[in-house]
C-alpha cells in the first residue's frame, strides 16, 4: 500500500473581489462578491514508503496547497487524500505526529531557547522514549555535529546552522513521511551540499519518505529519482528525473548584451546561428528585455563555448552570463511538449 | 489525545526553559515589573484622586474600591501571565510565521501561548493579591472556608472573561490586515471593569453586561464578598459566565486558524 | 529645516493607509468619553461645583485630554528602540541628518494625522453628543502655540525614553511607567485642581501638567487674563527647551555605547 494517496484532488478558494477606496472597504465588508480560484485542480499521484519526490513548480503553480493538505492544514475541496492510510484533516494532531515538517526559513524551534532544549522539548511533544531519543541524537551528531551548537540560543545560529538543527528535528520522532520547503534557499554552496547529503543521509538510514518542494534544481538533481511537475494546479509531468534531468541539465542560456541592438540584430544572430550550426543545432534565441537576449544551448547537441566563440567574433557583444536553466524556463519545456 | 496532566506538565518543561533563558535579561525584567507596578495602580490613583473630593463612588466607598481593584488586578493576571503571546498574532500572521504552529501534535492555542510566558504578569498578582487582603481587613470582611472557595471559583471565572475578550479581539487578525485596533479598544475596555456598573446605564450598561461583559471581570463578583444581600440575581452567574464566554472565543480562535489557512497559496 | 517637511508628510501619508485603524480609534475614543461621562456624572450627584469646577468643566477637561493623549501619542519611544535593537539607527548616523529633527518632524506628521482622523472628530461629537460648548476668549488663539509646546516636551520625553535603548533590551517597562506617570499627573485622565492642595503646588511645577493641564486650560477657561496665560505658556517653553537640549545631550553620551560596541 502506497503512504501518500491521492486521486483527484482539488481545492478551491473563494477570492473577495475587493473594491477600492474608504466605501469599498466598507462595501467589502458585507460583500459576497466573491470569484473562484481552482490552486488544485484534479491532481492524482501515489508516493510510496521510502521515495524522495521532488515536488516542483513556479510560484502560485498549486504546490504549497497541496502540502497544506497533505499536513492536515487545508481541507480538500473534492477528491480524495490519504497519509497513511487516513485523511490528514479530519485528525490533524494524530497526523502530526506522523508527520517532520520544515518550512523554507522560518525555524520551528524556540528561538530564545538552547537547541538541546528544543530538541527536549521536541522528545516531550512526540512523547520519544529516552533510550530512542539517545541514539538519534547520537546519530544527528555524527551527521552534522549537532553537539557543538548545543548550548547555543537558536537565534544566535547562522541560517545554515538553523536549517541543519530544522532538518534533523524534523526527523527525532521517526515519522513516516517529511516535507521539506526550500531546505536550501539563501545558504551558500558548500552548506547547500551539507544539508542535501544529510537529507540523503536520513532517508537511506530510516527509509523515511521525503516530499522536497524547492526552486533550486540543483537539489532535485542531487535528491530525487522521481519528480512531479506542477502548473496551474495541474500536474504536467510525474515521473523518472532522468528525463527532466536531460532537460535542464543540459541546458544553458547564454546571456549577451549586444552594442547597438535592435530588431534587426536579433534576426541576423538567428540567420547567422542556423547557417553556421545548421538546423538541428538545439539552439534558441528570444529576446528577454530591453538589452539582454538569451540564447538557450542544449549541450548535448551544441557545446556552449563554441556558440560563445561564434557570436563574439561576428558581434560586438558588451557583456555575457552564463545562467543554468530556470525552473519557469523547465515548465516551460514541459509545456512545449520536451517530454513527449 | 493527550490528558490534561500531559499538557500540564508540558507546559511546565516548555515555561521552565523559558523563564531560565528570559532571565538573561534580568535589568529588562526588572525594568518591565516596576512599569507593570505604576501601570496597574494607574486607575486606583484616579479613584483615590476622585473619592478625595467626593465620599462615595455611586455609594461604594474607597475601600471598598480598593477590593474590586484587587480583584480586578489578580482576575487580569493569567491573561497577562499565560496569554501575552495573544499580541503577536498579528505580527506571525503578516511574516507568514504563524503556518508553523499546525505542525504539531498538540492543540494549537496551548502550543501558540505556550511559547511566551509573561513575567512581569507576575507583580501584577502578587500587588492584586496584597491589597485584596489589605482592603478585607480593613472592611473586617469574614472569611470563611466556603467564602475562600468562592472567591477562587469566581476569580477563576473572572480570568476567564478577560482571557476570551481579549484572545477574541486578537483573532480578528486572522480576518484583517491591521487588526491593532481592534485589540486596543479590547485593552481599553479592560481598564473599565473595576467601575461601579451601578453608574452606567443606557446601552453602556447593556454592553458591559451582555455584550462585552467587563462587568464581570470585577464589579459584579466582587459584590457578592461586599455587599451579599443587596447583589441581583445576574450575579449569581458570575462563577460560571466565564466558562462560557472562553468556549466561544475557543471557537472563534479555531474559525480563525481554519479560515487562515484558506487565504494562502 | 525645509528639508525636514517631506518627512512629516511622508508620515502624514502612511497614516492615511490606516483607515480602518482610525475608525476603531474614534469608536474606542467613543466609548472611552461615554465612561467618562458617566464616571462624572456619578461624582457630580454630590454638587453642582467641586474644586471649583462644574460638570460641563470637568467633562470638558476630561474629553479634551482624552483627545490631546490621542493627538500627542506618537509612539516615538517604541521607534526609536526598535531602531536602536535592529541596527538600523546606523543608517541615520551615516546620512547628513539630525535625528532628533528628523524624528521630530516625522511626528509632526503623525500628529497632523492624528489631529484631523481623531482629535477633530472627538471635539465636534463633544460639542453635539454631550452637548458641552467652548466659551470665548483669548486663551482660544494661544491654544495652539500652547499645544505645539505641549508636543515638544511631550516629543522630547519620549525620544528620551527611546534613546534607552541604548542600554536596555527592550522598553517597555520605562514606556509604561513614562505613560502612567504622564496620564496621571498631567490632567489627562483627572483635572489637576482635584487633587489635594500640596499636591497641586508640586505638579504644577513639574514638566507633565505642560502637556495636557495648560493647553486645556486654554480653551475650557479662555476668557482669563494674560496675566494666567503668560506665566503657564512661559513654564511650558521652559520645559520645552530644557528637554529638547537634555535630550540631545543624553543623545550625544547614548550614541557613544553603539560607536563603541559597534552596534
Amino acid at each position: 500500500m502506497s503512504l501518500i494517496h491521492i486521486q483527484n484532488l482539488c481545492k478551491h478558494f473563494q477570492i473577495l473581489n475587493r473594491h477600492e477606496g474608504l466605501s469599498g472597504a466598507f462595501r467589502d465588508l458585507f460583500s459576497a462578491d466573491y470569484r473562484t480560484v481552482e490552486a488544485v485542480a484534479g491532481i492524482s499521484f501515489d508516493i510510496e514508503p521510502g521515495e524522495i519526490v521532488g515536488y516542483i513548480g513556479p510560484n502560485g503553480a498549486g504546490k504549497s496547497t497541496t502540502i497544506k493538505m497533505m499536513t492536515g492544514i487545508l481541507k480538500p475541496t473534492d477528491g480524495i487524500i490519504e497519509v497513511n492510510g487516513r485523511a490528514p484533516y479530519d485528525n490533524r494532531i494524530r497526523q502530526a505526529q506522523i508527520m517532520g515538517v520544515v518550512f523554507g526559513q522560518r525555524s520551528q524551534l524556540w528561538w530564545d531557547l538552547p537547541v538541546i532544549e528544543s530538541f527536549k522539548i521536541l522528545k516531550e511533544i512526540y512523547k520519544v522514549d529516552q533510550a530512542t531519543f539517545e541514539r538519534h541524537m547520537g546519530m544527528f551528531d555524527d551527521l552534522v555535529g549537532l553537539s557543538a551548537l548545543y548550548s547555543q540560543q537558536v537565534r544566535t545560529l547562522s541560517l545554515g546552522q538553523r536549517m541543519l538543527c530544522d532538518i534533523t528535528a524534523s526527523f527525532l520522532h521517526n515519522p513516516q513521511v517529511v516535507f521539506l520547503d526550500e531546505p536550501t534557499i539563501g545558504l551558500d554552496i558548500s552548506i547547500k551540499a551539507k544539508i542535501r547529503s544529510v537529507i540523503k543521509e536520513l532517508n537511506r538510514e530510516r527509509n523515511t519518505t521525503i516530499i522536497l518542494t524547492t526552486h533550486d534544481l540543483g537539489d532535485v538533481e542531487a535528491l530525487c529519482r522521481r519528480i512531479i511537475i506542477i502548473d496551474k494546479g495541474h500536474i504536467l509531468y510525474d515521473g523518472d528525473i532522468k528525463k527532466v534531468n536531460a532537460l535542464f541539465g543540459a541546458y544553458r542560456t547564454l546571456k549577451l548584451q549586444i552594442d547597438d541592438f535592435s530588431e534587426a540584430t536579433l534576426q541576423s544572430l538567428k540567420e547567422k546561428l542556423g547557417r553556421h550550426f545548421g538546423t538541428d543545432h538545439g539552439i534558441t534565441v528570444a529576446e528577454v528585455e530591453e538589452f539582454w537576449t538569451d540564447v538557450t544551448i542544449d549541450q548535448a547537441r551544441t557545446p556552449l563555448s563554441e556558440v560563445l566563440n561564434f557570436v563574439m567574433s561576428n558581434f560586438k557583444v558588451d557583456d555575457v552570463r552564463i545562467v543554468e536553466i530556470s525552473m519557469e524556463n523547465v515548465v516551460r519545456k514541459v509545456y512545449d511538449g520536451a517530454l513527449g | 489525545m493527550r490528558s490534561l496532566a500531559e499538557y500540564l506538565r508540558l507546559y511546565v518543561i516548555i515555561e521552565t526553559q523559558y523563564i531560565k533563558a528570559r532571565m538573561q535579561y534580568r535589568a529588562d525584567f526588572i525594568i518591565s515589573s516596576i512599569g507593570m507596578f505604576f501601570s496597574s495602580l494607574a486607575t486606583l490613583g484616579i479613584f483615590w484622586v476622585i473619592l478625595n473630593s467626593v465620599p462615595t463612588l455611586a455609594g461604594w466607598t474607597l475601600m471598598e474600591m480598593v477590593f474590586i481593584y484587587a480583584f480586578y488586578m489578580i482576575a487580569i493576571s493569567p491573561m497577562q501571565i499565560l496569554f501575552d503571546h495573544a499580541w503577536q498574532i498579528r505580527f506571525h500572521i503578516q511574516q507568514g510565521t504563524f503556518l508553523k504552529y499546525y505542525f504539531r501534535p498538540l492543540n494549537m492555542m496551548f502550543y501558540y501561548m505556550s511559547e511566551m510566558f509573561d513575567l512581569k504578569g507576575l507583580t501584577q498578582l502578587i500587588v492584586g493579591i496584597a491589597l485584596l487582603i489589605y482592603a478585607s481587613a480593613q472592611l473586617s470582611l469574614d472569611w470563611t472556608l466556603s467564602r475562600l472557595a468562592l472567591l477562587l471559583l469566581t476569580l477563576f471565572s473572572a480570568a476567564l472573561v478577560q482571557i476570551s475578550i481579549v484572545v477574541a479581539a486578537s483573532c480578528a487578525a486572522f480576518w484583517v490586515i491591521d487588526s491593532y485596533p481592534v485589540l486596543g479598544l479590547a485593552w481599553k475596555l479592560r481598564e473599565f471593569s473595576p467601575y461601579p456598573m451601578s453608574i452606567f446605564d443606557g446601552a453602556f450598561r447593556i454592553a458591559f453586561t451582555y455584550v462585552i461583559p467587563i462587568g464581570f471581570v470585577a464589579f459584579y463578583p466582587s459584590q457578592l464578598f461586599l455587599r451579599p444581600d443587596e447583589v441581583a440575581s445576574l450575579v449569581y452567574f458570575s462563577p460560571v459566565i466565564g466558562i462560557g464566554l472562553f468556549a466561544l472565543t475557543y471557537w472563534i480562535w479555531n474559525q480563525g486558524v481554519n479560515s487562515y489557512t484558506g487565504t494562502g497559496s | 529645516m525645509r528639508s525636514y517637511i517631506p518627512i512629516a508628510r511622508g508620515t502624514f501619508m502612511v497614516g492615511m493607509v490606516y483607515r480602518f485603524g482610525f475608525l476603531f480609534t474614534i469608536l474606542g475614543n467613543i466609548v472611552y468619553l461615554g465612561v467618562a461621562y458617566y464616571l462624572w456624572r456619578s461624582i457630580y450627584r454630590y454638587s453642582d461645583t467641586i474644586n471649583g469646577l462644574t460638570f460641563n468643566e470637568t467633562f470638558l477637561y476630561v474629553g479634551l485630554g482624552s483627545a490631546i493623549f490621542i493627538l500627542l501619542k506618537t509612539y516615538a519611544d517604541w521607534y526609536l528602540h526598535y531602531e536602536i535593537r535592529e541596527g538600523i539607527i546606523a543608517i541615520y548616523l551615516t546620512k547628513p541628518i539630525d535625528l532628533q529633527l528628523y524624528m521630530l518632524f516625522a511626528n509632526l506628521g503623525s500628529l497632523l494625522m492624528n489631529l484631523m482622523a481623531i482629535t477633530l472628530p472627538t471635539a465636534i461629537m463633544l460639542g453635539f453628543v454631550f452637548r458641552v460648548s467652548i466659551p470665548f476668549g483669548i486663551g482660544l488663539f494661544l491654544f495652539p502655540f500652547s499645544l505645539l509646546l505641549a508636543f515638544l516636551i511631550s516629543f522630547s520625553i519620549d525620544y528620551f525614553v527611546g534613546l534607552m535603548g541604548f542600554y536596555s533590551e527592550s522598553v517597555w517597562g520605562l514606556s509604561m511607567t513614562k505613560e502612567i506617570i504622564i496620564s496621571v499627573f498631567s490632567g489627562a485622565l483627572i483635572p489637576i485642581q482635584f487633587f489635594p492642595e500640596a499636591m497641586q503646588k508640586i505638579l504644577l511645577w513639574l514638566p507633565f501638567q505642560a502637556i495636557f493641564h495648560t493647553p486645556i486650560m486654554m480653551l475650557t477657561r479662555p476668557n482669563q487674563g494674560m496675566d494666567i496665560f503668560l506665566p503657564m505658556l512661559a513654564v511650558q517653553l521652559s520645559w520645552a527647551l530644557v528637554l529638547y537640549f537634555a535630550a540631545r545631550l543624553f543623545y550625544n553620551q547614548a550614541v557613544k555605547v553603539l560607536r563603541v560596541a559597534g552596534g
